[in-house]
């Protein structure tokens, strides 16, 4: 009820800004380099509910991160001092996010538009930053319709997508001996993109999808489901649940001994914070697709450790590909002598770029794709965890031109 | 047939975090005319409790099985005396209003403090694996949940038929004001009885901490199943919230396992056809449903 | 001799909210009298009553059970200080059998009736001692009632129109046990809207209209205005 409220009133309130933007004379009346003399980078995502431990504010302090290293390198020589960050909370909701993204966009003059998990509410930013003509970096959200119906000039889909985790994990187990797949996901955009993902990697790989369950959302129980996926003798169950939903179902999936019958788990998406909450030893052995790891290397452990020492935790990958986007729209602005949004977006496509984030990194041109390696990682077991966070093992690096969709797939016109 | 038997001991042993709480819920309706509506919320903090003891001073599973409802009986009575008492005597309106604000309250808390992804909980090494039976694979927990709820359901109702204490609060149920006619002191009982029903919630939480994601909103969904579980049994009646918990998660289990997409549904259409046929619940009495 | 009253009442008002149900009501209630309460509906009689139990609240006046002031006290504790409530509708508990019913209300004097001589005087009550309350029939509920308030051993009864609704032979049988109370040194207040009923168990009768008391009378003049007081009861 509260949010249908919150609806109406973002509805109102989007029409009368729609209106005051109308008469400003739209972007670029300022005459110096640097509108405002200030670049300010705005952290849009969920600071309260579901995805809050895994970007929320701690999003916002890797910015910030980015934002002390590049005044650091470029000194007296940044093309502005005055850089800032401003942040808002769009709940998850699609229409909360439209509401948010015109504000940061027109009233706190936000340059650029971070992060945003939640596929339906980037979606809704990615529209507002090509209407606006501002940027928008996207971190959070799996959906590739970022960087394909629906791609346009001013968005860029920076960390990971459905296709990248379906095509490292599908692909992975099916070659590792995992022919026949049951896949239980989640009702709703995500869930049935991850479906279609996952299916396609597994057949292109060689092995079958004999079935799928469609779950409510949310839900804690999926003993049910389980039941009935193994009752067909899978040799995997894959799951496309997120957050306390893959939580529930893991604990109930080592809760019926399905591993005993010879049927292992694949994970769609899992975020260390899931990792961390449910406690290696109910993941141990789970094999899934890293973006990045924070102990995968020394120059990620380093910046991992200074990501310690800020916030009390160590960071997903969202949080140190938050840190990449920043750090390379700084950089971009800084060449282009300018934060015009089209010059910045010249900048930007065709970037070959590495950092603590990107290895390999490269920003597609033609449906503004960041490509970056991925990675095939597996859970480690209690006994090889050698301190906090030490979850993850590496198993293999599936190279940048490899672990992302190819570009003629995408069917973006810009 | 395997799989039928599977899905009735998964009913069950949801069925048992209804019935549970369920009872702490008649119970603490029947005797203080509150609607808690903080009920989940205090599922949602036996399991957090639970998680957090294991983690700090290292208290098990089967300790905590006494040691959390104990906390969370403590909690219920802090609760009761600083905050539920004072609008007992006005519409009960307000008090279910101020259960809502407190769910908002704990859960923010929870979040605050231990953030939104939940909490890691192992279950002890006896109660993992599978009973076999023939053919026949029975998740060990589940069966452990199961049958340890049953036991303090009947343990319960045998408290509530066996013992003064439960013709007390049988009686205050019933008809509080007659009670007080006939020389019981119904308030002396209020705040053991909130407690009480406070410490079920607790010990259905701390029986789904090995099972379920143990996160701040555990309890936000698990509300609104148990006040159709309450429904269903017969607002107040005891017995009732028992026979509607188990029933409630067989229904959600065989929905799941047959009609997916309508799962949920399906309990509240139960809910609905009891009501139409029986406005007071399977277990209500017409005069306890005014 | 007068004695010091059991129960007196003076200048007692009752409302429910603005309505005022009760105007100035005095009335006194002696140790081993049986005093019935007489008029129309909505004259206030149960309002009374439930006064003196503690039920009903809303009330100003002065309230003297055995001398001690207890406008104030609650009901669990009239009821400790010796009250004993029969409920208009019984008051039997469905949730409890018989003999819990029976066993519910705390025992408040030496006056109290062992289970067993509850069960000798109402054999129906022994033989359906674990049934639920309502499942007995109307009169043997009220049996249960009256049984109820003298295991507590209760000094004075205070009975809601304990006839009601029920056959004669019943209304007999209650007749008869209201006069072993008082035989045994009992007081009761009862509401009774069968006069005929009222005028052989009771020693004097307070008529009220429109929540005062309009009229007090003894039981011989009671009798002798039967069929006055019967016109103005409506009957």
């Amino acid at each position: 009820m509260k949010r249908n409220t919150a609806a109406k009133v973002a509805v109102a309130s989007a029409g009368a800004m729609l209106l005051a933007a109308c008469g400003q004379g739209g972007p670029g009346a300022d005459s110096g380099a640097i509108s405002d003399d200030s670049i300010v980078l705005a952290v849009l995502n969920d600071q309260s509910g579901v995805y809050k431990d895994l970007s929320g504010p701690n999003s916002v302090k890797a910015v910030e991160m980015a934002i002390a290293d590049f005044k650091e390198e470029h000194g007296d020589d940044a093309v502005t001092d005055n850089i800032e960050v401003v942040s808002a909370d769009h709940q998850n909701e699609p229409d909360v996010a439209n509401t948010k993204a015109q504000e940061l966009y027109d009233r706190e003059n936000a340059d650029v538009i971070l992060d945003v998990p939640t596929s339906s509410a980037a979606l809704a930013v990615a529209n507002q930053a090509k209407t606006k003509k501002k940027l928008f970096l996207n971190v959070g959200a799996a959906t590739t319709e970022l960087t394909g119906a629906q791609c346009n000039k001013y968005t860029f889909h920076w960390a990971y997508d459905t296709y990248m985790l379906a095509n490292g994990t599908g692909t992975a187990v099916t070659e590792g001996g995992g022919k026949n797949w049951q896949i239980i996901y989640p009702d709703y955009a995500f869930g049935q993109d991850m479906e279609k993902s996952f299916t396609a990697a597994v057949e292109g790989a060689g092995g079958s999808v004999d079935g799928s369950i469609a779950t409510p959302f949310p839900n804690d129980n999926f003993a049910t489901f389980l039941t009935k996926a193994a009752a067909k003798d899978p040799d995997v169950i894959g799951t496309m649940q997120a957050g306390g939903d893959l939580i529930n179902l893991v604990k109930q999936f080592n809760e019926g001994g399905y591993a005993d019958r010879g049927i292992s788990l694949a994970v769609g998406l899992m975020f260390i914070t899931d990792i961390h909450s449910l406690g290696v030893e109910q993941f141990a052995g789970t094999q899934f697709t890293e973006a990045w790891y924070w102990n995968m290397d020394d120059e990620a452990r380093a910046w991992a450790d200074r990501f310690l020492e800020e916030t009390g935790t160590r960071p997903s990958f969202a949080h140190a590909a938050n840190y990449s986007a920043a750090l390379q729209y700084l950089e971009a602005v800084q060449r282009a002598e300018t934060d015009e949004s089209d010059a910045v977006v010249e900048e930007l496509e065709g970037l070959q770029a590495e950092d603590v984030f990107l290895r390999n990194g490269e920003v597609r041109a033609e449906d503004h794709r960041v490509i970056h390696d991925a990675y095939l990682a597996k859970v480690k077991s209690p006994d090889e965890v050698e301190e906090d966070w030490d979850y993850e093992e590496i198993v293999a690096t599936i190279p940048a031109a490899d672990a992302f969709r190819p570009v003629e797939e995408s069917g973006c016109e810009m | 047939m395997n799989e039928v038997l599977q899905y009735t001991i998964q009913g069950l042993a949801a069925g048992s975090f209804y019935a549970l709480s369920a009872l702490g819920l008649a119970i603490i309706f029947g005797v203080l005319g509150v609607v808690n509506f903080a009920h989940g919320a205090c599922y949602m903090l036996g399991a957090v409790v639970a998680a957090v003891l294991l983690d700090t001073v290292g208290l098990g599973f089967w300790p905590a099985l006494l040691v959390v409802p104990l906390i969370m009986f403590a909690f219920g009575v802090l609760i009761e005396r600083t905050l539920v008492r004072w609008l007992l005597a006005l519409d009960p309106l307000y008090n279910f209003l101020l259960t809502f604000g407190l769910t908002l309250l704990l859960v923010d808390l929870v979040k605050r403090r231990y953030g939104v992804s939940g909490l890691p909980y192992e279950r002890p090494d006896v109660l993992r694996g599978q009973i076999e039976l023939g053919a026949l694979r029975l998740p060990t927990y589940q069966v452990f949940v199961f049958v340890f709820s049953l036991l303090v359901c009947v343990l319960v109702w045998m408290l509530m038929t066996r013992t003064r204490i439960g013709m007390i609060v049988r009686a205050s149920t019933e008809r509080s004001d007659l009670a007080q006619a006939l020389g019981i002191n119904v308030g002396r009982w209020v705040t053991p009885v909130f407690g009480f029903g406070i410490a079920l919630a607790g010990l259905a939480g701390v029986l789904a901490a090995p099972f379920r994601a143990i996160t701040a909103d555990m309890g936000s969904n698990f509300i609104i199943i148990l006040f159709a579980v309450v429904v269903i049994g017969g607002l107040g009646s005891i017995l009732g919230a028992v026979v509607a918990g188990f029933l409630v998660g067989l229904v959600e289990a065989f929905g799941q396992a047959y009609a997916p997409t309508f799962a949920q549904i399906l309990i509240f259409v139960l809910m609905a056809v009891v009501v139409l046929v029986r406005p007071a619940g399977l277990f209500g009495r017409e005069e306890t449903a005014r | 001799m007068p004695e010091a009253p059991m129960l007196e009442i003076r200048g007692l008002d009752a409302f429910y909210g603005e309505a005022q149900a009760l105007r100035g009501v005095d009335l006194t209630v002696a140790e081993g009298e049986v005093v019935t309460l007489v008029g129309r509906n909505g004259a206030g009689k149960t309002t009374l009553l439930r006064s003196v139990m503690g039920l009903h609240r809303q009330v100003t006046g002065e309230l003297l059970f055995e001398g001690r002031d207890i406008v104030r006290t609650p009901a669990h504790k009239r009821a400790r200080a010796g009250l004993g409530w029969v409920q208009d509708d019984r008051g039997v508990y469905a949730s409890l059998t018989v003999e819990e019913n029976l066993l519910l209300p705390p025992v408040v004097s030496d006056r109290a009736w062992a289970l067993d001589k509850v069960y000798e005087a109402f054999p129906v009550l022994a033989d359906r001692r674990r049934a639920g309350g309502t499942t007995l029939s109307g009169g043997e509920q009220q049996m249960l009632a009256i049984a109820r308030v003298l295991r507590t051993g209760a000094r004075m009864l205070l009975l809601d129109e304990p006839t009601e609704g029920l056959a004669p032979v019943i209304v007999r049988q209650i007749g008869d046990i209201i006069r072993q109370v008082k035989e045994s040194g009992g007081t009761v207040l009862l509401i009774e809207q069968n006069v005929k009923f009222a005028a052989t168990v009771a020693d004097r009768h307070y008529l009220l209209a429109q929540g005062s008391v309009v009229e007090s009378l003894d039981n011989a003049e009671f009798s002798a205005r039967q069929a006055e007081l019967l016109q103005h009861l409506g009957m």
